[in-house]
């Protein structure tokens, strides 16, 4: 998503291209399957911070009822293939289809309000989906949680262990990155970004700024529910904490550390969580209180992310050469969302 | 851009009241406005001004009353609608896209001409591509139009006061608007930044776009408007041209202590 | 229907909304007058509790002395959490706000959990195994001061709001921040006492359902979804339409509980807002600016 798109020069296909190469040799480099899990990892949590950064980034809502979409595809799915014996791979998109849905009618409700109000909302509408799956045990099995969830397969290709895993996961990280360029290159997108800034000016240019809030919400929750079908046939299990407090967090700590209205800052932000979360195994629940810690400081001290002292960086740089730019060191749009 | 001026009635509104709990803003209020013509709404403060430009903007229905726009009765209409009709405004507190540059704030206000959306972007559809070359090539023709083409990479938050007025009004042209709505254009203008203000409504108005303006400054009020309309505690207590409705005792006395203003 | 359960039903709605009332009052407050969004109120309230049951156990105080330093310890840590990261956050965008208040609810809950162990505690209470019995209804004498003791602290901070110097302070700092600040108001200060108060108002409900319960370090999620509810369903930053939003809470979530389902207790609560927010978005008691 780049905003100055004059002076298109090589080396930003170049970087992408070289980026990709590196992400797909990565398992490679890994050398065993718990590194491996990891990087399956790292893309899962990419893919749902890429949705939920649709509604935090671009649209600029908070939502605190993002893990619930994902565990509603992650259900979805684990319940058609345990109970009904459709394949995952058509469970995949029906996953989608009904996150899609839950976000239509629960966006159509929260959207009407707006800022902390919609935030309490969503943390509502998701408490809810929560409790429910929690208490329908004829169809969820309740706390006890689905097991045996077959794992995908496309035909005689069965993504049952990490490596293929990743690189399905790869390739919907990759698309839904370039949905998301797409997404800011168009009229749509620029009305999301009109309407994170500036609502009522927004309006009076002819934008719907509910419809277009709507539009970007049930995008982000159809996201979030394929990556949750992904989840629950890779790790074969879910219970409904999948839906709880801990993982709305954690997707909103990813968004923000990485950088909200980028594409590479959730990206980054899964990497840096990840790697945190794994290497400080040994430290029990200080690790969410450095999180926590985490989260706090980016948003007071860095409110771009991680990705914003690379842009930084870069336009420090690009005003050495040519001067004369922009007068300081200013952030680049896609720093975005104040 | 859009065809020029025809003429006939671009705007009608008739007995428009708009009353807050047991306060009336605007009163009765009936005029209209001519396709390109550049007209001033003015009064002292508290006379219903903005108010009334809510209402024609469609962030705010009217209590009883209507409005017309280009022959549609628009009436309680969102705003949204009428922007997408044609109607753009300008807010008296600054309003812009804070955090994307001078560019993307006019091509983000470009959604009423625009059509590929964000499928087309996925596909990169020959359609796609061309209106991306026109909306960039237009875009930069109205940053050009309102003296920023030197800022098209600047944050709009970056600018100073002045290119940000001018901003607002290159992103309600962006939306090749048929009424501009501006309310307070000059507001913290020195007289040469106001000059430079009725300069631009000139050549807006000779783009083909039809102007209702609210001001204060007088001297800006005079030089550009071709009618005017005073409002006085919600009420239309004078129309005409400038020179007319500048020297009506009724007006005077309505802006007593106010030296009163030669046109 | 049985009249007795009905009525007990009833008693026990209106016990635990006194509490949500409690929890709400100060989140309203936060909102009404400062404009702030505190995610981590419900930490407060956790606090609350955790302090009443340290107090207790290693100082050997009595319950009632254990409560009131509670509420007054947990008043001075939300002193704290204003000044490190409310107060200089003021001017900043809501966004902004919302999400350190969210961090500092993480920090707090999972910094609970390292101090106090994940292990469900018991707060001790000279009334929580004594019965009192009013006509058909039974209730704890606890549960009985849970009413009692907010419905005094909630008169007391309606006196403070309406006659003190501060209440008046943040009355008007409430309606227009701005104004109250060219008037000599003390913004700081406002913003000191609203979080002392609301914060000893979580507390204190903290420290008198504690012994209702059991309690985990976790409870502060609970606490301010409950709190979020009343606050969202009266509307934000009324204090009245936080009174009966959380009664009607606790009422309907009892009702609920005893006729439909204990499983879907919680879940009648969210469906509430979104019945009363589909019908009046800015919640029952909706107000433009001002707290009332």
């Amino acid at each position: 998503m780049n905003t100055n798109s004059h002076g298109h020069s090589l080396g930003q296909p170049l970087a992408i291209a070289g980026g990709i190469a590196a992400l797909a040799v990565l398992p490679f480099l890994a050398g065993n399957a718990y590194l491996e899990h990891l990087l399956v990892l790292w893309m899962l949590y990419a893919l749902l911070a890429l949705s939920l950064n649709i509604v935090i980034g671009y649209l600029g809502e908070l939502t605190f009822g993002h893990a619930a979409f994902v565990g509603v595809g992650a259900y979805t799915s684990a319940i058609l293939s345990t109970q009904l014996g459709l394949p995952p791979l058509l469970g995949l998109p029906l996953a989608g289809l009904v996150a899609a849905g839950f976000g239509l009618v629960i966006g159509y409700a929260a959207l009407r309000v707006v800022g902390p109000q919609f935030a309490i909302l969503t943390l509502g509408f998701g408490a809810i989906l929560f409790t429910i799956t929690n208490h329908w045990v004829d169809l969820t099995r309740g706390p006890m949680g689905i097991t045996d969830i077959p794992p995908m397969a496309i035909g005689p290709l069965a993504f049952d262990s990490a490596r293929p895993t990743y690189y399905l996961v790869l390739a919907l990280v990759l698309a839904t990155a370039y949905l998301c360029h797409a997404l800011v290159g168009s009229r749509t997108g620029r009305a999301f970004l009109a309407v994170r800034e500036n609502a009522p000016l927004a309006a009076s240019l002819g934008i719907n700024v509910f419809h277009t809030k709507l539009m970007g919400f049930v995008a982000a929750t159809a996201i979030a529910g394929i990556g949750g079908a992904i989840y629950a046939h890779y790790i074969r299990v879910i219970t409904p904490d999948i839906m709880g407090v801990h993982n709305v967090a954690a997707l909103i700590i990813v968004v923000i550390i990485g950088g909200r209205g980028t594409i590479l800052g959730p990206i980054l932000g899964a990497l840096v969580y990840i790697g945190l979360l794994e290497s400080l195994r040994v430290a029990g629940p200080l690790r969410m209180v450095i999180f926590a810690a985490l989260l706090t400081g980016t948003v007071v001290f860095l409110p771009g992310g991680l990705i914003s002292l690379w842009q930084r960086w870069r336009n420090a740089h690009k005003s050495e050469n040519n001067l004369p730019a922009t007068p300081t060191g200013l952030p680049s749009t896609e720093g975005g969302a104040k | 851009m859009s065809p020029a001026a025809n003429s006939g009635e671009i705007l009608a509104v008739s007995n428009l009241t708009r009353i807050f709990g047991g306060l009336t803003a605007v009163r009765d209020v009936t005029m209209t406005v001519q396709a390109g013509e550049v007209v001033g709404l003015i009064g002292p403060n508290g006379a219903g001004k903005t108010t009334l430009f809510n209402m024609l903007g469609g962030s705010l229905p009217p209590s009883s009353g209507s409005i017309r726009f280009a022959g549609t009765d628009c009436t309680g209409a969102p705003s949204h609608v009428m922007g997408q009709r044609g109607v753009s405004r300008t807010f008296q507190i600054t309003s812009l896209f804070p955090s994307l540059t001078a560019l993307d704030n006019v091509r983000s206000a470009a959604f009423r001409t625009t059509r590929a959306g964000w499928g087309a972007a996925i596909l990169r559809s020959p359609a796609y591509r061309r209106e991306e070359a026109e909306l960039r090539r237009k875009a930069l023709e109205i940053l050009a139009f309102c003296d920023l083409d030197h800022r098209a990479d600047t944050l709009a938050d970056a600018m100073s006061y002045g290119e940000q007025r001018r901003l607002e009004i290159a992103i309600a042209l962006a939306a090749e608007p048929r009424l501009l709505l501006l309310d307070e254009p000059a507001a913290g203008m020195n007289p040469e930044e106001g000059q430079r203000l009725v300069e631009m409504i000139r050549r807006i108005r000779a783009r083909g776009v039809t102007v209702l303006l609210v001001e204060h400054h007088m001297r800006v009020v005079a030089s550009v408007c071709d009618r005017l309309v005073v409002l006085d505690h919600g009420v239309k207590i004078a129309e005409g041209p400038p020179a007319k409705v500048l020297n009506d005792p009724e007006v005077i006395r309505v802006y007593l202590g106010r030296e009163p203003v030669d046109a | 229907m049985d009249f007795t359960v009905f009525a007990q039903q009833i008693a026990n709605g209106l016990v635990n909304g006194m509490a949500y009332v409690l929890i709400a009052t100060g989140l309203t407050l936060v909102f009404g007058v400062l404009r702030i969004v505190n995610f981590a109120h419900g930490e407060f309230y956790m606090l609350g509790a955790y302090i009443t049951y340290f107090v207790g156990t290693l100082f050997g105080l009595d319950y009632i002395a254990a409560a009131a330093i509670s509420a007054v310890v947990v008043a001075g840590l939300g002193v704290a959490a204003n000044k490190l990261i409310f107060w200089p956050l003021r001017r900043d965008h809501e966004f902004t706000i919302l999400l350190s208040s969210l961090g500092l609810a993480l920090l707090i809950a999972n910094g609970g959990e390292l101090l106090f162990g994940a292990d469900p505690k018991y707060v001790e209470s000279p009334f929580a195994d004594e019965v009192l019995e009013i006509g058909t209804v039974t209730l704890t004498q606890q549960r009985v001061l849970v009413f009692a003791a907010a419905v005094v602290a909630l008169i007391a901070v309606y006196l403070f709001i309406r006659y003190s110097r501060f209440g008046k302070m943040m009355r008007a700092t409430a309606q227009n921040p701005d104004g109250a600040a060219l008037t000599g108001i003390n913004i700081g200060l406002v913003h000191t006492y609203t979080f002392a108060l609301a914060c000893g108002l979580a507390a204190l409900s903290g420290a008198l359902v504690g012994p209702t319960v059991m309690i985990f370090p976790t409870i502060g999620n609970w606490a301010v979804l409950k709190g979020f509810i009343v606050v969202i369903m009266g509307g934000l930053g009324s204090v009245t339409g936080a009174l009966f939003a959380g009664l009607l809470l606790g009422v309907i979530e009892s009702l609920g509980g005893g006729y439909i389902s204990l499983g879907f207790m919680e879940a009648i609560g969210y469906a509430m807002i979104i019945a009363v927010l589909l019908w009046r978005p800015n919640g029952l008691f909706s107000t433009a600016r001002g707290l009332r």
